[in-house]
């Protein structure tokens, strides 16, 4: 049994924000999360880190949430966002009276909203449709959403906090019509465990619904599932919003070394309805063609979809339904210690964080402040040591992986370092080539130092957890390289997760698989194609299960 | 005009990792498919260029396997150019992409005098702090260029006309090559004309990252390449690499000259012997008296890179006293002036030292390859004489009109 003053549940953006934010504030809090990192709707989002401008006509008060905290995120997520700016642009399609009120909104919400021409506006976006009407610059920017939440854990853990993984609540203990612990199923070690504490923050998200029911209560969250489509390479520097009511399929958004369209928008009854389909893949394709006439000739790497926690207590659904969150304190439906905090989108994830630790701070009488807009998650990288490192690590593979590391950078440096000098010990060279420290992921330039790294963390059981600290396998060959290569490495340096090597590789491929099976089709085909030749054939990866199974 | 690269169809089987022949001996070079179409997904992102990009040698290899038909060179010469537009090129860059304007500066200097100022151990050291290893099998100047002798000739008047693009390895450094060439085509039944016009097709600054430089000389060329096309008059070239510039690279790099001014097939010069003595219209007997003479022949990776077969090859097959022996050992690693650059004149040694040795051991007395640096490099690191397989032509049918001049 473990005691704690709160336990949060949720890993996702919400959570790991609040766990932080209590942390910060000096509140023993431990966090409870079903899955891996960012297991829910953080990581399945299209990475857009919004200005506002999308919600100042229906939604004002969220637009200026928006705006408040994508200046907020800029200061203390660096490593998390970058700073890429969005068009919203006006096509021949969009009705051109909807400007007025738009560029109204943005005014009155704080945003800086400025029209550029549509020469200068393809000039900077070559792939834009040349036929495009109007286009405004706003302060839109793109966010990592695996990392925002890895960050968030480890600033977390810097100031006391706790976060398991893998571990799902499946009771709420109470008495007295009052909170006092959790029952919870440690999924690797297929355990339970009981947490004592005096206060429970709901923060699942689309799940924070079956929470709150698990608790006794009722809550109006309906899922809302929304498909997205990541191609291949990046064909736009900047967000690209079609300047109309929100719908689907009308927005761009470049990501690391990818692009990501979304979304689609339909209710459904299960947080974990992630099925994105083919025929919403074309739906999505056409939907984009008015602002990227190319976008049927780009190569999809895969779709993918998450639902959002809409919270509709008056029964609005879908884009009419508040992006707006509430946090609830469920004393007034006589239970007491707990608190949900419902809806919300993640580009406000700080501000929910911070209303629901107000909240919970001041019922448990700690008088602190939220500091969490004011000191940086992860300290910038030294580049006195990044410097250093460009002796066994390939320069730019180096800048990419300090940002995405967070505090894992130094350990994986000092590895990659005594790993380079053995070899050239060995071999009688110089420490100057990286052939001690290969890259096993190509596509997003991935070293074996930092995958060995992140794989002995004890949170770490599988191929997938060290995809979502690396991007391991999220490259053009979604895995049919770097798989095998990383699991040969891990066995070699007598690492184990938490299948065997052969189950390791086949779940991680089916899992890519998943994703590229709604939008099967040109090179990606023969991508898969030749990941099957190479897993089914030459290595005979199911022969391989089957002999084992025996 | 901005070409764009798309980095879609790679779909990373890494077949052309396998037959890189740089990547084969260094890790320096991240290979072609990290440095070509993954890499550029980052280049989109904005990330700074790998220091590895510099190790391609635009052999082409990388092309002529990928089985998806991406042109991965062309990825690593596009980034190349952007690079040097975006920091400047070094000296020594400039130096060995600008060959034919130096030539040209030196004309009126007496090839021995240029030959000892610019391969005397004073100023092979002064080039080697430049960049140029002084290891590196710098070509001697020739007496008197292609163009000077050209003019002098006596053309028998033919009434079939054919353009001749000699390229400036032929017209700086082997004109008897050059002169070689003519008197085949006058025998076939052609008169050749060479135009003034013409300059370098454009590789060595495409390959060393001068775009503008490489732009105009194509327009140039272009230019007077379509004079001739409205006369119907064919062009040939005996040089690979100036074959496949103007076949593969200048559709890709500069689509709107090529759309606004045409493009006029530069035939591979050998091919269209080949053709003229299948038709009978040129006769391959041989010389009476002459000894059966071995030939070892090394293919060109920018002929390779055409994929229209070994047409030099087969002309020497069809010559009766000629024992030829194919010596497929891939790439011979100068890849034009990239062996001489110091950093790389150790790499390209080592790429081609499976040809050398293939070289040595073989009984031929010669090697044949159609490509000049190829001839140099063989040379250097074999140790026997490399020549042109149409200059073997000539000895085998005309032996004693042939000067000895230089061969390279």
């Amino acid at each position: 049994m473990l005691e704690t003053t709160v336990v949060v549940i949720g890993g996702g953006a919400t959570g790991m924000g609040t766990l932080r934010d209590l942390s910060m504030r000096g509140v023993p809090a431990i966090l409870l999360e079903q899955g891996g990192i960012a297991h829910g709707t953080s990581s399945r989002f299209h990475g857009l880190l919004h200005s506002g401008a999308r919600y100042v006509v229906n939604d004002p008060a969220s637009a200026r949430e928006c705006i408040e905290e994508n200046m907020i995120l800029r200061r203390i997520g660096k490593q998390c966002v970058e700073e890429t700016e969005g068009f919203f642009v006006l096509t021949p399609k969009d009705d051109p009276k909807f400007v007025d009120a738009w560029e109204k909104g943005c005014k009155e919400a704080g945003i800086d909203a400025r029209e550029i021409s549509v020469k200068d506006a393809l000039r900077l976006e070559p792939n834009l449709a040349p036929d495009i009407v109007r286009c405004f610059r706003v302060p839109d920017s793109c966010v990592d959403g695996f990392r925002l939440v890895l960050h968030n854990r480890m600033s977390a853990e810097r100031h006391g906090g706790k976060a398991l993984h893998y571990h799902e609540v499946t009771e709420i203990l109470k008495r007295n019509g009052k909170v006092y612990g959790v029952r919870v199923l440690d999924r690797m070690h297929n355990k339970t465990i009981e947490i004592r504490c005096r206060y429970i923050i709901n923060a699942a998200g689309s799940w924070s619904g079956l929470i709150a029911a698990m608790a006794g209560l009722e809550a109006s969250i309906t899922p809302d599932r929304g498909t997205l489509v990541a191609f291949n390479h990046r064909f736009t520097s900047r967000v690209i919003n079609r300047l109309h009511p929100s719908s689907d399929g009308d927005i761009f958004v470049p990501h690391g070394s990818i692009t990501i369209l979304g979304t689609t928008s339909v209710p459904t009854d299960r947080p974990d309805d992630t099925r994105a389909t083919y025929a919403e893949v074309v739906k999505l394709l056409e939907l984009g063609e008015p602002l990227f006439p190319q976008v049927h000739d780009y190569r999809i790497l895969r779709a993918f979809a998450g639902t959002r926690p809409l919270y509709t207590p008056g029964g609005a659904s879908g884009r009419k339904a508040t992006r707006n969150f509430q946090v609830v304190d469920h004393a007034a439906d006589g239970l007491d210690g707990m608190v949900s905090i419902f809806g919300g989108k993640l580009t406000t994830y700080r501000l929910m964080a911070e209303k629901v630790c107000d909240d919970v701070c001041k019922r448990l009488g700690v008088g602190t402040t939220c500091r969490t807009a004011d000191e940086p998650m992860c300290p910038a990288p030294d580049p006195a040591i990044l410097e250093q490192a460009t002796k066994y690590f390939p320069t730019h593979a180096l800048n990419l992986m300090a940002d995405r590391l967070g505090d894992d950078l130094e350990p994986v440096l000092q590895k990659a370092k005594i790993d380079a000098e053995k070899a050239a010990i060995a071999t009688g060279t110089q420490v100057c080539d990286f052939s001690g420290n290969p890259l096993l992921c190509e596509c997003e330039m991935v070293s074996l130092a930092e995958i060995e790294t992140v794989a002995r963390d004890p949170g770490v059981y599988s191929l997938t957890d060290i995809r979502l600290r690396t991007r391991l396998g999220m490259g053009t060959c979604q895995g049919a390289f770097c798989s095998v290569r990383t699991v040969g490495s891990l066995v070699e340096h007598g690492i184990n997760l938490e299948f065997s090597p052969t189950d390791s590789v086949c779940r991680f491929m089916q899992e890519r698989w998943k994703g590229a099976r709604p939008a099967l089709w040109g090179q990606q085909a023969r991508e898969m194609e030749f990941g099957r030749a190479i897993y089914a054939g030459l290595l005979n990866l199911d022969g391989a299960m089957h002999e084992q199974d025996n | 005009m901005k070409v764009r690269i798309n980095p879609d169809k790679c779909i990373a089987c890494t077949t052309c990792v396998v037959n890189c022949p740089v990547s084969r001996v260094t890790p320096k070079f991240l290979g072609p498919r990290m440095i070509g179409p993954a890499y550029e997904r980052f280049r989109l992102l904005g990330l700074a260029e790998d220091e590895s990009l510099t190790y391609c040698a635009n052999c082409k290899n990388c092309d002529i396997t990928c089985p998806q038909g991406v042109h991965v060179s062309s990825i690593n010469m596009l980034a190349r150019a952007e690079q040097s537009k975006k920091y400047g090129a070094s000296l020594r860059d400039w130096v060995l992409a600008h060959g034919e304007l130096q030539a040209k500066m030196l004309q009126m200097i007496p090839a021995g005098l240029k030959n000892w100022g610019m391969l005397n151990p004073v100023t092979r050291h002064v080039l080697d702090k430049l960049g140029i290893d002084k290891r590196a099998p710098l070509p001697a100047f020739a007496k008197k260029t292609f163009r000077q002798m050209f003019k002098k000739i006596n053309q028998p008047d033919l009434p079939r006309k054919i353009i001749y693009f000699p390229g400036c390895y032929i017209d700086v450094y082997d004109p008897q090559t050059g002169l070689d060439m003519v008197w085949a085509f006058n025998r076939a039944g052609y008169q050749v004309i060479s135009p003034d016009a013409f300059c370098c097709c454009g590789l060595p600054m495409i390959a060393n990252g001068f775009w503008e430089d490489a732009r105009k000389r194509a327009k140039r060329n272009l230019t007077e390449l379509a004079k001739w096309r409205n006369e119907g008059v064919p062009a040939v070239t005996g040089c690979p690499s100036c074959a496949l510039i103007f076949r593969e690279d200048l559709p890709e790099y500069f689509p709107d000259l090529v759309e606004k001014l045409g493009m006029h097939q530069l035939e591979d010069a050998q091919d269209f012997l080949l053709q003229c003595a299948e038709r009978g219209e040129l006769a391959l007997r041989e010389a009476a008296g002459l000894e059966p003479m071995e030939v070892i022949y090394h293919a060109p990776c920018h002929l390779r890179a055409q994929g229209d077969g070994l047409p030099g090859y087969k002309l020497l097959q069809a010559l009766d006293g000629v024992k030829v022996t194919e010596a497929n050992a891939g790439c011979c690693g100068i890849s034009g002036s990239y062996g001489f650059k110091k950093e790389k004149y150790d790499i390209a040694q080592e790429i081609g030292s499976e040809l050398f040795r293939k070289v040595r051991e073989s009984k031929a007395e010669v090697a044949a390859s159609e490509c000049g640096t190829c001839r140099v490099q063989i040379q250097h690191g074999s140790g026997k004489k490399a020549i042109h397989p149409v200059a073997i032509l000539r000895a085998r049918l005309e032996p004693g009109n042939r000067q000895e001049g230089q061969t390279g």
